[in-house]
């Protein structure tokens, strides 16, 4: 990785625990974790079939979270049972935000920006296919790979939507809202370098006011007593603990605490003078706690 | 277009495939112009829709499952589905047709090589292809 966006994260020393250790993991390429797809195969049958083609597997816990250590193919998706929907290619931080959800049967759910669908994927394989799903994204494009990730995982209760979801309307409350915003993606650095743009002050405090229309949507959207859900991929506190303390402060939500199967450190306090008085009950993933990408997470009441 | 539920085209599985009416009535369906959708979901009434669940059939001269569909509830099909061995189901995934003689009805097939669904075929005394392009198996995959 060049040295240019590799320094850009010096500006985080202050904030995040074992420093030396974080930017020295950002050197080195983020391995590939899979969640085996359970509605349509048993874990162990999946990863000795794959195991048999040469991969080579670490289990994360008792989730069906699998690190590839090495594998035959470039590409973990290059496989026939990737194509039968036996997998899905996500990293275990983006697993997190699900997690928080705490979901349950027969819930009514909105992910309001869900392209390509890990989380969906995720939550609807969790819900067993009951309750619903509402799946929206901007895009076109993207609501496509997302279409073709529900069709290819078998996911049969999610309604796909396209809307703005920083100022469209849905027509009704949910349950639970899952805001995994988009980001300055800092968090994915070591998945893809190549793609990553170092953003300044100005692009994080844009990205920050637009984070804030999603979340007054969603809480527009959400029924008394539910929750909201907020991640995001990246680092920045504007963009994190920042938009969550307006949430409490602005929108009346309550910071609410939970718990999540993944090594995790708590929120940060204090950035550029801003202080964040509930920063105890967010969590951040740093990629040297288990070798994984960056993700901030909160969950909130109406 | 909006959806539009009708739940008459369970039955098609249930004759087609011998599939248990009780799964199918774990599956709503929906209609949308040429398409049919399949939903498990409690359905919510959001404006828009640009897909409910996973499509499952395909409407024209006759119905056409679909590929996704089937490797969902091909497992409980009872009749109308050809077993394929190790050799010819690289060949099916390839995207290739499989001229053999197989015990089947003439018509949609669902396809399977040991206990995976590899999706729709049409069997007329050989059978052929089925599989859409972006399930075909590759070169590079393994």
């Amino acid at each position: 990785m060049d040295e240019e966006k590799l320094s850009y994260f010096l500006q985080y020393s202050s904030i995040i625990p074992e420093f030396d250790r974080f930017m020295d993991i950002l050197k080195i390429p983020q391995p590939y974790w899979i969640r085996v797809n359970t509605l349509k195969i048993q874990e162990d049958k999946l990863i000795k079939r794959l195991e048999k083609k040469g991969f080579v597997f670490e289990r994360f816990g008792n989730l069906n979270a699998y690190k590839i250590l090495s594998m035959p193919v470039k590409h973990p998706g290059a496989t026939i049972e990737h194509s039968l929907g036996y997998y899905y290619v996500q990293d275990l931080s983006s697993m997190a935000p699900v997690f928080a959800m705490n979901l349950r049967p027969g819930e009514v759910i909105l992910d309001m920006a869900a392209a390509p669908g890990s989380k969906t994927t995720m939550m609807a394989e969790i819900m067993r296919n009951r309750g619903t799903i509402v799946a929206n994204d901007v895009s076109l494009s993207r609501i496509k790979s997302l279409g073709g990730n529900i069709e290819r995982l078998g996911i049969t209760n999610v309604i796909l939507l396209r809307k703005d979801a920083r100022k469209d309307l849905f027509g009704v409350e949910f349950d639970k809202i899952l805001l995994d915003a988009p980001c300055s993606g800092e968090g994915v650095i070591r998945k893809n370098p190549w793609n990553f743009h170092p953003a300044n002050e100005r692009e994080h405090r844009y990205l920050r006011e637009q984070q804030i229309r999603m979340l007054k949507n969603a809480v527009k959207h959400l029924k008394e007593g539910g929750i909201i859900v907020y991640s995001t991929c990246t680092f920045h506190p504007l963009e994190n603990e920042s938009v969550v303390e307006y949430g409490i402060n602005k929108l009346n939500l309550e910071p609410v605490e939970f718990d999540i199967p993944i090594s995790n450190l708590k929120g940060v306090d204090e950035w550029m003078g801003e202080s964040y008085e509930h920063y105890k009950y967010f969590k951040r993933i740093y990629p040297h706690l288990v070798d994984t990408g960056g993700m901030f997470i909160a969950v909130l009441k109406k | 277009m909006q959806f539009s539920k009708n739940n008459q085209y369970r039955k098609y599985f249930v004759d087609r495939f011998g599939i248990s009416a009780e799964v199918m009535e774990n599956y709503e369906f929906f209609e949308r112009g040429k398409s049919v959708w399949a939903f498990t979901g409690k359905y919510v009434d959001v404006e828009d829709m640009e897909a409910m669940g996973i499509r499952a059939l395909r409407l024209g001269r006759g119905l056409k499952p679909s590929t996704a569909f089937l490797r969902i509830i091909g497992r409980y099909a009872t009749k109308n589905v050809i077993e394929i061995d190790e050799r010819e189901a690289l060949h099916y995934l390839r995207g290739e047709d499989i001229d053999k003689n197989f015990a089947a009805e003439p018509g949609y097939v669902i396809v399977k090589f040991k206990d995976n669904i590899l999706g729709c075929g049409l069997y007329k005394g050989k059978l052929i292809n089925q599989i859409p392009k972006k399930y075909r198996f590759m070169d590079t995959w393994v």
